[in-house]
């Protein structure tokens, strides 16, 4: 296997506090990856340093053999890596479908029309295509979350992160949910970096799960195993259950 | 077959101007009134000057009361460039434009990545410095008495023609700004600078470009207005109020849209010509209730009462409450009545 995103060692301070603590991961060609950990464990600050939008104080990320280290966010997103963000953030005043142009426009590479069919392509993927042309606004939750995943696959990445993209929507959604998040690996090919608290989501989804806590990575392994590790247990539950 | 135009563009939009634009060219020698033909020259003026600072104002949402500096140093640049070296007019008018578009980048590059209001403030700032600067930088400006061009009626006269070619590339400027495929990207910049960046958007590039053209464009309209008056002096061509009637401008005529900003230019010289004769000392101030009208009732200005008036009308278009895709009015200035209902 190869490694399409790979984190050495990464760390992130702010002030006293280390928010990311030599963090050292990989996201297989392929895989679906959940990053998992308690509340504040620093799981956003990682993702947020994985695709750009903060420099990180030391280490140093990798897209495949090129080093995207301290890059733009811009740049992180043109060479592969594209984020969603747990609150969604629609751009307000674009319909639906012109929030996937703009980023096919960007990040793909393709002309005025490839982008918009790209675009489209895309929102029947998620199964907004009916919505297009609407604006943001219009949505439930469960369909601006789609749509912010359909945006990020506008842009064409290798490697997607998803920031708790299950949480927040009822059951009958959620399960729609993780069925997306296999068929854009399956039939996309595209290797899935994921931040989720829904357990249940976590276990059906996810090959390789690692574990953060106060900022350290404290466990790697199959959800199976990881659920039943000592130290993940205490850092969810306390010490006394473990 | 080969397109002759982008696919943005829409024929019916370029007839409807190629129209306009043919009969002001053809104006001036039916009414042949020498007032009207001043009123008219200034109005095209004002209208390439309230669409240039809307791609920044506008598109951007990065709302500036400060780009009379860009103004005056055009002005001033271009009057030296053609006193001191006898460079030619329209070139003048060109390379004060660049210096114009420069000076705003020096200023703005750093200033464009701060958020919310913090950009208007800094803009007041940078306003004023330009205008204290250049009342003390006397080899450039004349200090406050300021500098003269030799007078030219007959050129004066043909500046109108000029100020019609201004006009036009600013509307066509705009046009292309916002129709184009950058047009989304501004707006995605617009909406969430950030969620901009982690889909590809340039934000910082783009947000220079936008500011160099807008500074450019104002440089232009200040060197002709130089040519046109044939007199410039800093507290005039520096001015807050001159800044604030740009900001008027695009406000009254529906801040963000393409064309809203000219329509508001011409109410605005329209009102101003008419109250400045009976009230000299009122007339800002007669503005300032405008604009908390505006603000208040209809915050896309004319272009959003016109699409108020459209809704009512043809309810068939579907028009929305945001902006209907086909408008003439997409890019908004406020932030859409979203229900923030949202299921926990």
């Amino acid at each position: 296997m190869t490694a399409v995103l790979r984190a050495e060692g990464l760390s992130k301070r702010f002030g006293g506090l280390k928010a990311n603590d030599n963090v050292t991961l990989s996201l297989e060609k392929g895989q679906i990856l959940g990053l998992i950990g308690p509340n504040g464990a620093g799981k956003s600050t990682c993702f947020a340093m994985l695709a750009g939008s903060i420099p990180p104080t030391s280490g140093r990320v990798f897209l495949g053999d090129q080093e995207i280290t301290g890059k733009p966010a811009f740049r992180v997103a043109r060479a592969g890596v594209v984020r969603t963000h747990q609150i969604v953030r629609p751009f307000a005043n674009l319909t639906v479908m012109e929030n996937c142009t703009v980023a096919a426009a960007e990040c793909s590479g393709r002309d005025d029309a490839g982008s918009r069919e790209l675009a489209r392509e895309m929102l029947r993927f998620v199964g907004l295509e009916k919505r297009r042309n609407d604006y943001p606004a219009g949505l439930t939750l469960a369909h601006r979350k789609k749509l912010e995943m359909a945006r990020a696959l506008s842009c064409a990445p290798k490697a997607l992160l998803l920031d708790e993209v299950i949480a927040g929507v009822n059951p009958v959604e959620a399960r729609e949910m993780v069925a997306l998040i296999r068929r854009i690996r399956d039939e996309k090919g595209i290797s899935i970096l994921m931040i989720e608290h829904v357990m249940a989501a976590v276990m059906s989804v996810c090959e390789h799960v690692v574990v953060l806590d106060a900022g350290k990575l404290i466990a790697a392994g199959a959800p199976k195993e990881v659920v039943q590790n000592a130290a993940v247990i205490e850092a969810y539950l306390g010490k006394k259950h473990a | 077959m080969k397109r002759i135009l982008p696919a943005w563009v829409r024929p019916r939009a370029l007839i409807a101007v190629a129209v306009a634009a043919a009969i002001l060219a053809v104006l001036p020698f039916i009414h042949g009134n020498r007032y009207w033909h001043n009123q008219l020259t200034e109005t095209l003026l004002a209208i390439a000057t309230a669409l240039a600072w809307n791609w920044l104002g506008g598109y951007l949402g990065q709302v500036s009361f400060g780009h009379a500096a860009m103004f005056g140093v055009g002005g001033f640049v271009a009057a030296r460039l053609q006193i001191a070296v006898g460079v030619p007019m329209i070139a003048a008018w060109i390379g004060a434009g660049v210096i114009a578009g420069l000076y705003a980048l020096v200023w703005g590059h750093p200033t464009l990545r701060l958020r919310g209001p913090y950009f208007s403030i800094a803009t007041i700032g940078v306003g004023e410095a330009t205008r204290l600067i250049c009342t003390y930088w006397v080899w450039l400006t004349g200090g406050s008495s300021g500098m003269s061009l030799p007078v030219q009626v007959q050129l004066k006269y043909q500046l109108y023609w000029y100020a019609l070619a201004l006009a036009l590339i600013a509307l066509a400027a705009s046009y292309a700004l916002r129709r184009s495929p950058l047009g989304l990207a501004l707006l995605a910049i617009k909406s969430d600078v950030d969620a901009a960046g982690d889909v590809g958007v340039s934000s910082v590039r783009l947000q220079d470009l936008v500011l160099f053209l807008s500074g450019m464009t104002m440089g232009i309209c200040g060197g002709f207005y130089a040519s046109y008056y044939s007199f410039i002096e800093p507290g005039d061509m520096f001015g807050f109020a001159r800044s604030i009637s740009f900001v008027l401008m695009g406000v009254i005529g529906g801040i963000g849209t393409i064309a809203g900003p000219a329509i508001g230019a011409v109410i605005f010289v329209l009102l101003r010509n008419s109250l400045i004769a009976t009230y000299p000392q009122l007339y800002l101030g007669l503005y300032g209730l405008l604009l908390i009208f505006v603000i208040l009732f209809e915050p896309l200005g004319l272009t959003g009462l016109y699409m108020r008036v459209l809704r009512r009308a043809r309810p068939d278009l579907g028009v929305t409450g945001i902006a209907a895709p086909e408008s003439a009015a997409p890019a908004i200035g406020v932030t859409p009545p979203v229900e923030q209902r949202e299921a926990k």
